[in-house]
């Protein structure tokens, strides 16, 4: 450290044509009195800091303005390792606190800012369909009650209609079953059925009668199968 | 065949029944409606026979009397009556009652119904020849002897329509 009675000698010194002279004369004189003001200059210090109410000092500090004229953002980005920071708050965190901050984030904002569209592009939706329990799915739903609210039934049956041949349908229906018979068996009285009966037995009878005359002539058979001609 | 389906339609013919239908019919069926017919006949009389009573009791009350019906008038009276019913039953549709619950049907030649000339010679034929019916199991064709004489047959036919809507050929 330079010695301010020196440096005011070294600031002096271009000024003299003697200086030669002088630094030889007077060189160890201003040294011995710079080392002597030096000294004084440290006691006095100290005994004003030894004096001087700093706690009082410090309460007539305006902190604020000092604050106002500190870019206390700037220092702290510069000066601080925020990363160890960081690290060690982390540390410190717990359940609980997680929790505190996650019940004060507004999770519905954060969902509206994202872009769904660009996370279901990324989706491998196949994979998902792989692992989805298809039949646990289908017994939670009311499936006849979704269709009968949600399809136009009477449109779908239409369309199916409109490919079905009614007719020809209707035809190998009444093919398949004897209609007559059922409608017979459904409408049918007592006295049809007894008719029907009489005149089975009646035929019955007509053929036995037949034969027995048959042998009693000693014919063949007879000829009644033959149409009126 | 008048049994199976015809003309595109369906039979209300029973199934067992369709084999027996357009043949002809033999003794015990004809028998049978022969009697249904006789007491058709005898309705008839004993209406005609209580319709004349009660038509001589308006007319002379007090001196009324059941009216006295001789043996040839009674018999005269069946066979004109009989002669009539089948005379009619057989033009119109070729069956008489007792044929309509046996399920028969009287045709002529080419399996038509019988026109009224035909019907009455044949209703003659059975008023005057009852037993000519015993010929049907007599001769092979089961033809009784009116029938044999006239071309006709009676055969089985269930069918309710007229002999029009299933000509036998």
């Amino acid at each position: 450290m330079t010695n301010p009675a020196t440096a005011t000698m070294r600031a002096l010194s271009p000024l003299s044509a003697l200086r030669p002279v002088l630094q030889t004369v007077l060189g160890p004189t201003v040294a011995s009195v710079a080392r002597t003001l030096d000294r004084l200059l440290d006691e006095l210090i100290a005994e004003v800091v030894r004096r001087v109410d700093l706690d009082a000092a410090a309460r007539r500090l305006d902190i604020e303005a000092v604050l106002d004229r500190v870019d206390l953002t700037a220092t702290v980005l510069y000066r601080v390792d925020l990363r160890t920071v960081v690290r060690e708050v982390l540390d410190q965190l717990d359940e609980r606190s997680i929790a505190l901050v996650v019940s004060r984030v507004d999770v519905d904002g954060v969902a509206q800012r994202l872009d769904l569209d660009a996370v279901a592009k990324r989706l491998d939706v196949d994979a998902v369909a792989q692992r989805l329990d298809v039949e646990a799915v289908l017994d939670r739903i009311d499936l006849t009650s979704t269709v009968l609210r949600r399809v136009d039934l009477k449109a779908v049956v239409d369309a199916a209609l409109a490919q079905v041949d009614l007719v020809a349908l209707a035809e190998q229906v009444i093919d398949g079953v004897d209609l007559p018979e059922i409608i017979r068996d459904s409408t049918g009285s007592m006295a049809s059925e007894t008719v029907k009966g009489v005149r089975m037995q009646g035929i019955e009878a007509d053929q036995a009668v037949g034969r027995a005359m048959d042998r009693l002539l000693l014919r063949h058979a007879r000829r009644s199968d033959e149409p009126n001609a | 065949m008048s049994g199976g389906t015809a003309g595109g339609g369906v039979s209300p013919v029973p199934r067992e029944a369709r084999p027996y239908q357009g043949r002809r019919a033999g003794l015990v069926t004809r028998l049978v409606a022969a009697v249904l017919d006789g007491a058709v006949v005898g309705v008839l009389l004993a209406a005609g026979y209580f319709g004349l009573a009660g038509l001589l009791f308006l007319v002379d009350p007090r001196g009324f009397s059941m009216p006295r019906a001789g043996l040839v008038f009674s018999l005269a009276s069946a066979f004109v009556v009989s002669f009539l019913y089948l005379t009619l039953a057989w033009t119109m549709s070729g069956r008489t009652y007792g044929y309509l619950v046996m399920g028969l049907r009287v045709v002529g030649r080419g399996g038509r119904t019988l026109g009224l000339t035909g019907s009455a010679l044949r209703a003659l034929g059975v008023v005057l020849l009852p037993i000519g019916v015993l010929w049907v199991v007599v001769g092979r064709d089961n033809r009784s002897v009116q029938d044999v004489v006239l071309g006709t047959a009676v055969v089985y036919d269930w069918q309710p329509r007229g002999a029009q809507d299933h000509p036998h050929t």
